[in-house]
């Protein structure tokens, strides 16, 4: 741990390197705006996998749900965009919050397999009713958004778009993670029955958790769709979900940053190898296998461990997957 | 097994070279997209559940731009784009890949994949042309920037319903298996089209889902049809299955057994001669056809690669060439100037004489029924089936739904 | 009619799920461990019984000899790999199943090939019953019978002997055991190298039915999940009763709503978690 690292503004800070560095240092827009998508469903995840210690399985239902509100809104019933990105997080909270709130009835790994579950079943259920979703095919001609009359059809300019509500988006995100509410999941995720005996309603700190997160990620999911034209069926698939936990886990779940960390090098080493060699799935498989063994902190823990060594601190030494921890002063980097 | 070995090891190798030499000129694409090489763009689903459709059309790709060696005085490369089977994957690779100036893109195996990167390339007035199955491409979504090979399912069906009818008088009652989606749908709605006109009773139809590997209680359903034929609707693995496990359930001795749209000589391997014997499959193509053009390649492929030419692989090497063609016809590898050379141009392709229509951008070509051959009488390893049928049949433009924007 | 044959076909299927997932209930049991890979030791088995079969041997010989290959090879990686990862969190062990299970596929993809294959079932079993108006094919009637006497086996061996014993008090307390002196260490690599080999046999099994082909593993997975959850994790009556239960019931919706048949069966898994949360017959 190296709580400089930590500090919200440094975090922030480290995030807006992140969107202008993107730009310079690569040459397709469309994956770098991939990129902050993901960073932000991934970030979603992490609020409950790293801060309130639930392993959600079914986070691919609300990024889907967010493609589909999208699809529907823009090209079914003609919604200007920021009606749709208002749309799509309400409804991916209100989804959210119902999966969440069957699910945490269950714990350990009884949660993980319900969430599984849900995630099948809204697959299905996507699948099932194609008049809505277009089933395999999916809701085509998803136009992008414009701004004063002009669509952003170039991918740097989407790419601008997108930066600017990642960055307020995460910037959000960090807010709820400092707050009371955020320090009380810490409480929570660190001894529920404390928690609880304290008098704190669990149970709806737990749905509200799933509620904030199944709205980012639904509003990622709508700006996915927007980037790429097209709600598909795979958005909402059991992989998706699968994929945003492989990032989380692969970025470290310690702090938000870390999210942004983990989807970029996934996304990245996925775009590259995938270029150099068809059975690049070999590759990443052998890749996961390396990161639960030897990198638990994911990424993060690498960058803490580059810094501990430049700065000469001493190197973070606690092989436990890092976690946020619960009671940074707020006012630290102020 | 140990032909199976070598083959393996020299398509390995091929792919190989064909990756590294498409590596190079990835790397340098940004640098000279204009008066460097002319680069093809194969998005293909190499990994995923259809990786070995994507592996045989990517040889099929690479071997067209060998063939063609220059187009324009440029080189022809072929930049391999791995779309998972996934659109998402493959819409954003596609925009990357105009983004740093291909235009041209031969590939799409999969509808919903085709779908989305046709009208992705088609707003950078780029040009796609697919192989994919959805009726859609040519249909109701058709787009000026997107033409397709494959025959659509209208024509699948009266290539292999009619004339099994005709072949099969006795032969009243037919059950169908039917994935649930479009394409399904526009198979089963054509094949109800024929059983009508034909006075055929149809007594039964399954749905089944797209993760479906298990078709017991489907078949257990069509024995209890009772029915002369079985017809199966479904494509690629999940024929397969379907097909063993029917086989399997003795239905192969009750009733003849039709898949109307098969995946061609890849499927004939991996289910062997013994259950395919007396099948019968419609296919968009047979290595055996006797073309031109098909005759050619099918001997130099045997020839340099060491392997027979599936319909990954032809139909991959069909689309690059047309692209490649048209390019050399318009004089220019600019979008625009080459969608009016394919539009309307006629020319001798794999089945003989093709066509591509004007109006919807879809290719007239020939559909084929194939039967399986028993072993003993196959002349090799690859001889799996005889081509006992084969015509054009395509709905009007108007009628397939096409307003061309 | 058809009801009853839809039954027999569904019993078929569910003694084939009950193999599948046995293992990996077993292995959730003992070790607490999530086994995302439990779908590649079924696709290794199977590939190794074709290869058995291609390269001239019997079916009788190939099917044990892929269990027990695929058994060696999980204890093998149970040894070097995933030792190190039972301590860590459930995360952990998703993400080091999910990677050992891409890189199974991958090879199988590159040993054997992306199309896949088929295995003609033994000459004895290549014909079909026939019963009226139906048909069955006789190596389905054979996995049947031949999943009985194993899961009679198995029974025996987790419930009356000794190494059942030490399995069943390992699942309870681990502690214990290595306060009792019992070398946990070997205990769980054999019970691991047991319940991937059960996985491996039961792809061996399915190979005639199903062929071949590289991304088998994942739709295994995913029904052995169900399985296991709705019987209750580390119970073996459980996925007996599971197995068939769901094998039942998706022949039976085969019939009555094709379309819905995996919705169905998952909002079963769902229902049942949160009625019974350890499952039909989990322990509490």
């Amino acid at each position: 741990m190296i709580p400089f690292l930590d500090r919200p503004l440094v975090q922030f800070g480290l995030a807006l390197a992140a969107v202008l560095i993107l730009p310079l240092a690569m040459r397709s827009g469309t994956l770098a705006s991939e990129i902050l998508i993901f960073g932000l469903a991934v970030a979603a995840c992490n609020l409950l996998l790293g801060y309130t210690g639930l392993l959600s399985f079914g986070q691919g239902i609300f990024f889907g749900l967010g493609s589909y509100v999208a699809g529907l809104g823009l090209v079914r019933a003609g919604l200007p965009a920021p009606v749709v990105l208002l749309l799509a997080p309400v409804s991916g909270a209100l989804v959210a919050a119902a999966v969440g709130w069957v699910s945490i009835r269950r714990q350990g790994v009884y949660f993980v397999m319900l969430t599984l579950a849900f995630s099948q079943m809204f697959y299905f259920l996507a699948y099932t009713f194609s008049g809505l979703t277009g089933g395999d095919n999916g809701l085509l001609d998803i136009p992008r958004p414009s701004l004063g009359g002009t669509p952003l059809s170039g991918a740097w300019t989407y790419y601008a778009y997108v930066a600017v509500l990642f960055l307020a988006l995460f910037a959000a995100l960090q807010r709820v993670a400092l707050s009371t509410f955020g320090r009380t999941l810490l409480a929570i995720r660190d001894n529920e029955g404390r928690a609880g005996a304290i008098g704190f309603p669990v149970r709806a700190f737990k749905v509200a958790a799933f509620a904030i997160s199944g709205a980012v990620t639904a509003f990622a999911g709508a700006l996915h769709a927007m980037l790429i034209g097209v709600a598909p069926l795979s958005n909402i698939d059991y992989h998706t979900s699968e994929t945003l936990l492989i990032m989380t886990i692969i970025g470290g779940s310690a702090n938000l940053f870390a999210s942004l960390l983990g989807a970029g090098a996934y996304l990245l080493a996925a775009d590259a190898l995938s270029a150099i060699w068809p059975r690049w799935l070999l590759l990443l498989g052998l890749l996961l296998i390396v990161i639960t063994l030897f990198l638990q902190r994911g990424l993060w823990g690498l960058i803490e461990r580059a810094v501990a060594l430049v700065t000469r601190a001493p190197p973070p030494d606690d092989p436990a997957p890092d976690r946020p921890v619960a009671s940074p002063d707020p006012e630290a980097g102020r | 097994m140990r032909d199976r070995r070598a083959f393996l090891k020299d398509t390995l190798l091929a792919g190989g070279l064909a990756a590294s030499g498409v590596a190079l000129p990835g790397l340098l694409r940004g640098a000279c997209a204009a008066e460097g090489p002319l680069v093809v763009g194969a998005p293909l689903p190499i990994s995923g559940a259809f990786a070995a459709n994507g592996k045989f059309a990517s040889l099929g790709a690479a071997f067209a731009a060998q063939e063609a060696g220059s187009v324009l005085g440029r080189k022809v490369t072929i930049a391999d784009i791995d779309t998972e089977g996934k659109p998402a994957p493959a819409a954003r690779k596609v925009q990357e890949a105009m983004g740093q100036g291909t235009r041209l893109f031969a590939g799409g195996i999969l509808s919903s994949e085709a779908l989305v990167m046709g009208k992705e390339v088609t707003k950078s007035d780029g040009v796609f042309i697919t192989t994919a199955g959805a009726d859609e491409i040519t249909g109701s979504d058709c787009n000026r920037g997107t033409f397709r090979w494959t025959v659509p399912t209208f024509g699948a069906i009266a290539q292999t319903v009619r004339p099994l009818v005709e072949q099969m008088p006795q032969a009243k009652r037919w059950y169908t298996i039917t994935p649930q989606y479009v394409f399904g749908e526009g198979l089963l709605g054509a094949a109800k089209a024929v059983f009508q006109e034909k006075g055929i009773e149809h007594v039964g139809n399954s749905y089944h889902s797209l993760a479906e590997k298990e078709f017991s209680g489907y078949l257990t359903n069509a024995i209890a049809a009772k029915p002369d034929v079985l017809l199966l609707l479904n494509f690629g693995s999940q024929s397969s299955d379907a097909l063993r496990q029917a086989v399997s359930f003795g239905l192969k001795k009750r009733m003849a057994i039709v898949i109307a749209w098969a995946s061609g000589l890849e499927q004939f391997e991996a289910l062997g001669a013994d259950l395919c014997e007396g099948v019968y499959f419609g296919a968009q193509y047979w290595h055996g056809i006797d073309s031109p053009l098909n005759k050619a390649l099918v001997a130099k492929v045997r020839e340099s690669a060491k392997m027979t030419p599936n319909y990954s692989f032809a139909g991959s090497y069909q689309i690059t060439r047309l692209l490649l063609d048209a390019a050399t016809k318009a004089g220019s590898a600019d979008g625009p100037a080459v969608i009016k050379a394919l539009e309307g141009l006629r020319y001798s392709g794999l089945t003989g004489d093709e066509e591509i229509r004007a109006a919807d951008h879809q290719v007239i070509k020939d559909y084929y029924l194939l039967k399986g051959k028993a072993k003993s009488a196959m002349k090799d390893k690859d001889d799996f089936a005889d081509v006992i049928h084969s015509g054009k049949s395509f709905l009007s433009p108007e009628a397939a739904g096409c307003k061309m924007a | 009619m058809t009801y009853l044959f839809q039954i027999l076909n569904g019993l078929g299927l569910g003694m084939l799920y009950f193999l599948l997932a046995v293992g990996l209930s077993i292995i959730f049991g003992l070790l607490q461990f999530v086994n995302f890979a439990h779908g590649a030791f079924y696709l290794i088995g199977a590939y190794l019984a074709y290869e058995g079969v291609e390269r001239g041997l019997s079916f009788w010989v190939a099917m044990p000899l892929a269990a027990l290959v695929v058994a060696a090879l999980a204890g093998l990686t149970e040894r070097l790999l995933l030792r190190r990862v039972y301590k860590l969190p459930h995360t952990f062990h998703i993400l080091v199943t999910v990677g050992l299970a891409l890189v199974v596929q991958e090879l199988v993809i590159i040993v054997w090939g992306p199309i896949g294959g088929n295995v003609a079932p033994p000459e004895e079993l290549s014909g079909v019953l026939i019963l009226g108006d139906f048909v069955y094919p006789e190596y389905r009637l054979f996995v049947i019978g031949f999943t009985a006497i194993l899961a009679a086996c198995l029974w025996w061996l987790l419930d009356r002997t000794r190494l059942g014993a030490i399995v069943r008090a390992g699942s309870e307390s681990p502690s214990n055991m290595a306060l009792l002196g019992y070398d946990t260490l070997r205990i769980n690599t054999a019970v691991f190298a047991l319940g991937a080999g059960l996985a491996g046999l039961a792809g061996a099994l399915a190979a005639p039915i199903r062929g071949v082909e590289p991304f088998m593993g994942v739709e295994a997975l995913g029904i052995a999940f169900v399985v296991v959850v709705i019987g209750g994790m580390g119970s073996y009556a459980g996925a007996l009763a599971a197995g068939i239960l769901v094998g039942v019931a998706q022949s039976l919706m085969a019939t009555l709503w094709p379309e819905g048949a995996r919705l169905v069966i998952y909002l079963g898994m769902a229902g049942i978690i949160m009625a019974m949360p350890r499952g039909l017959f989990g322990r509490a």
